[in-house]
């Protein structure tokens, strides 16, 4: 405990970083190898690494990989720009008044805590199956949730901050500009990446049900043919892309405002 | 009550950025008698930090030895208590809580610790604020407790890094004839460190001054007890003692 | 203007005297909005019920007994995966905060592990456990781990040096320090952890319910769309938000706030 306050932090060369994140997976790889070997498990149950690598080889060589990742992707692009898009203004404008946001945040709340897959089963009815019904359910995962942050940051914004700005002669285009909407950015950030995080299950769960292209698809349709080795690739590249979007895109912008700002860590 | 004594301390911090090495504190020896109270003063990044430190066992020593009652001490320990500048009260522990925390450890049953509570928050002028939490306090009261926190644990030697800097003005005037006569009550060896030079005059019996790692040199302050600041404002001994430190630290 | 006035004035002061009215009353006007866009029949009655239809739907399904048995499947289901999960987590999570060789082994694991998420996992648990109960606990015990496990590191590796050192010179043993200063530090992190793994893991159960289908509020209402019963969907829907709201606001967003807020930890 003593060493630690000894040395001032070492400053990480990114190339080192990178290898210090992927080693703990490297070796992840190689554990799973050596028990699928060693207690010589049914490929049914859980494939070696060559298999699913030739599995992965097929859908690449194949281009049905690319067909899926590419309509999942594009779903989830659909509707989080539209959400975001709503959610930001609408929140903004609710947050300004005091009253109006206290009113209706009991509302917003409870649609954004049943946001994402319980919206399924009506999007389905609505929509029928397919990219409306599965974009419908990215949308609102990120759409409720994001209105509610982005109300709760506006309207949480302290009062003397606000009267500091009108003192100084901002006028109602500017405060809006200058105090309010970078005042709740750091909750609209964290909005987007929790509402995001809904809504890429919520993905993954509407394309299992309700389309016949995605990787939430792709991973039942495996499953329909007991192909393991094509589910567990299929899940591996789920992870990858997850881990890439909230880890290099989402988890940098969150920092960036919010933990800059001197509000509290996140994982 | 124990002396504390410093032998040749010294001090190497390695800067990972530069790649060199730092001497913070080279060849420091001090000795603090039982029951008395001496302030340590110096310009900032001279080191002051860095030898409380390694008195409290926070840091690793390069060079020297620590002996509290003439016993070499390693490690942090209930024998040296520490005032920290950030009052690091815990904040999930009531004033009361946090006060008989030492005592806790050392297994003292409840009913006592009660008892002792009781008095040190008295001491403080805190009884009414026993129950509350630290973040519901002031910043002079969480300082107060910061200061019976580590009293109520019977240290051989009070260590404090300047406690009163991040409190007003008028704030830390009160605390500092509160700590002269808590001084005077109970007699604790302090070491007392602060880069302000009136606030080490005022307090301690002797004023080391310290520059670029070393003691430049010590200062013995014989203005009368009770101090108050209602009379030494005006005093002219403490204004020639106060200016007499001055020039020492500009120097330094 | 002045029907508007006499409105807010009542709302603010009936809120005032019940606190808890407040978390009502917007739904009132969104109701009768809901009512009225239903009256004029803009959307045919197969898309969208009336609320009368909806509040008829949800007596009857309570009556037969349907609906509280599946809420008590998925309570049961949920209660039992969230403990489950914590009961893992929290320690793991201890002891990976605690431990900088374990921190670096497994960080950047446990990440990949919450990234690929828990319904992704559906399929190659049906492959190993078939169509029931072995399943859906598992995804849940997966989805409330992650971010336990992930808070629970976080907030012991944020502890305030400061704090334990003060412990250490008040003669803290290394098992006191743990549970007196580093613990009691890392609880808010812990609570919100545990929160984000409820909202994970209750959204988990719904999929696997309306997947794995057997009984619960997932399989009532992926159900009714089969039968192309748009009302029972909706009340279904109503279950779910309103259980989790209470769950949510009056369970663990007052526990957050009783430890943060007064310790002063939390700024929201
Ligand atoms: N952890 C550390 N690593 C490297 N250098 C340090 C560290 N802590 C302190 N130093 C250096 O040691 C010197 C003395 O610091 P410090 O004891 O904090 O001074 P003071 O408390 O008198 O302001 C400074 O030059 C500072 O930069
Ligand atoms: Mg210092």
């Amino acid at each position: 405990m003593a060493e630690r306050v000894a040395f001032s932090p070492v400053p990480y060369p990114r190339l080192r970083r990178t290898v210090k994140f992927m080693l703990p997976l490297m070796g992840l790889v190689v554990i799973w190898q050596l028990v699928v070997v060693i207690f010589d498990v049914n490929p049914r149950i859980f494939p070696d690494v060559p298999t699913v690598l030739r599995a992965g080889w097929g859908t690449i060589a194949d281009g049905s990989l690319f067909s899926h990742v590419t309509a999942s992707l594009w779903r989830v692009t659909v509707g989080t720009v539209l959400a975001i898009l709503l959610a930001v203004p609408l929140g903004i404008l609710m947050g300004v008044s005091r009253g109006v946001s206290s009113f209706l945040s009991p509302l917003f709340r409870f649609f954004s805590v049943l946001a994402g897959i319980a919206w399924i089963p009506i999007a389905t009815l609505w929509f029928g199956y397919g990219f409306g019904a599965i974009t419908f359910v990215i949308f609102n995962a990120v759409f409720f949730v994001v209105t509610y942050n982005t109300l709760l940051g506006v309207s949480t914004i302290p009062m003397p901050i606000r009267h500091a700005a009108a003192s100084l002669g901002t006028s109602r285009w500017q405060l809006l500009k200058e105090v309010l909407v970078p005042g709740a950015l750091p909750n609209i950030v964290t909005g987007i990446r929790t509402g995001m995080g809904f809504a890429w299950r919520g993905l993954i769960a509407a394309e299992m049900i309700a389309t016949n292209t995605g990787l939430g698809y792709m991973l039942f349709l495996a499953r329909d043919f007991y192909r393991t080795e094509v589910i567990v690739f299929a899940m591996i590249v789920i992870g990858i892309i997850w881990l890439v979007l909230d880890r290099l895109l989402l988890a940098p912008l969150e920092r960036a405002t919010v933990e800059r700002w001197g509000m509290v860590q996140r994982s | 009550m124990k002396n504390l004594s410093l032998e040749n301390l010294s001090k190497t911090y390695f800067d990972p950025y530069a790649g060199t090495t730092v001497n913070a504190v080279q060849d420091v020896s001090l000795n603090v008698d039982a029951g008395d109270f001496v302030a340590v003063v110096g310009p900032s990044g001279c080191g002051k930090t860095t030898i409380l430190n390694m008195i409290a066992g926070f840091v690793p020593i390069s060079g020297g030895r620590v002996l509290v009652g003439g016993k070499e001490v390693k490690g942090p320990g209930p024998d040296r208590g520490v005032v920290f500048q950030s009052f690091a009260l815990f904040p999930w522990k009531t004033v009361a809580e946090n006060v008989t925390f030492g005592p806790k450890m050392r297994g003292v049953g409840k009913a006592e610790r009660a008892k002792i509570a009781q008095e040190y928050l008295a001491l403080a002028g805190l009884s009414h604020a026993a129950d509350r939490y630290p973040n519901e306090l002031s910043g002079g009261m969480q300082q107060r407790v910061g200061v019976v926190r580590a009293l109520a644990n019977n240290p051989d030697v009070l260590l404090m890094d300047e406690p009163f800097a991040s409190v007003d003005a008028q704030t830390r005037m009160t605390l500092q004839e509160e700590l002269t006569r808590i001084w005077e009550e109970r007699r604790p060896t302090i070491i007392f460190i602060t880069h302000d030079v009136s606030e080490a005059v005022f307090l301690a019996n002797r004023v080391v001054v310290l520059s670029k790692g070393n003691v430049l040199k010590e200062v013995d302050i014989d203005l009368p007890r009770p101090r108050s600041w209602d009379r030494l404002v005006e005093d002219g001994d403490f204004k020639a003692l106060s200016n007499k430190v001055l020039q020492l630290v500009r120097s330094a | 203007m002045t029907y508007a006035q006499t409105i807010w004035g009542m709302y603010v002061r009936w809120t005032t005297a019940w606190p808890a009215l407040s978390a009502f009353a917007p739904f009132v006007p969104l109701i009768a909005l809901w009512g009225f866009v239903v009256w004029l029949e803009i959307f045919p009655r197969v898309f969208l019920p009336g609320p009368f239809e909806v509040l008829q739907t949800s007596w009857s399904l309570l009556y037969k007994g349907i609906l509280p048995a599946y809420l008590g499947d998925s309570l049961v289901r949920l209660a039992v995966g969230a403990a489950a999960g914590m009961a893992l987590a929290i320690p793991l999570g201890i002891f990976i905060g605690l431990n900088q060789r374990a921190h670096d082994a497994t960080w950047p694991v446990l990440l990949f592990f919450q990234a690929i998420g828990d319904i992704a996992w559906l399929p190659i648990l049906l492959v190993w456990f078939g169509f029931g109960l072995t399943t859906m606990t598992f995804v849940i015990v997966y989805t409330v781990m992650f971010p336990v496990i992930l808070n629970t590191v976080l907030g012991i590796r944020s502890a305030r040096p400061e704090l334990e050192r003060a412990a250490q010179s008040l003669g803290a043993s290394r098992t006191r320090i743990l549970f007196e200063v580093t613990l009691p530090g890392a609880l808010p992190n812990i609570i919100t952890g545990l929160r984000n793994g409820l909202g994970y893991g209750w959204r988990a159960l719904i999929a696997a319910e309306i997947i794995v289908g057997t009984s619960g509020i997932g399989f009532l209402m992926f159900d009714a769309r089969r039968a192309g019963s748009v009302d029972e969907i909706v009340v279904g829907m109503i279950v779910l938000g309103i259980l989790w709201y209470i769950v949510d606001s009056w369970i663990l967003a007052p526990i957050e706030r009783a430890t943060g807020e007064r310790w002063g930890l939390v700024t929201t």
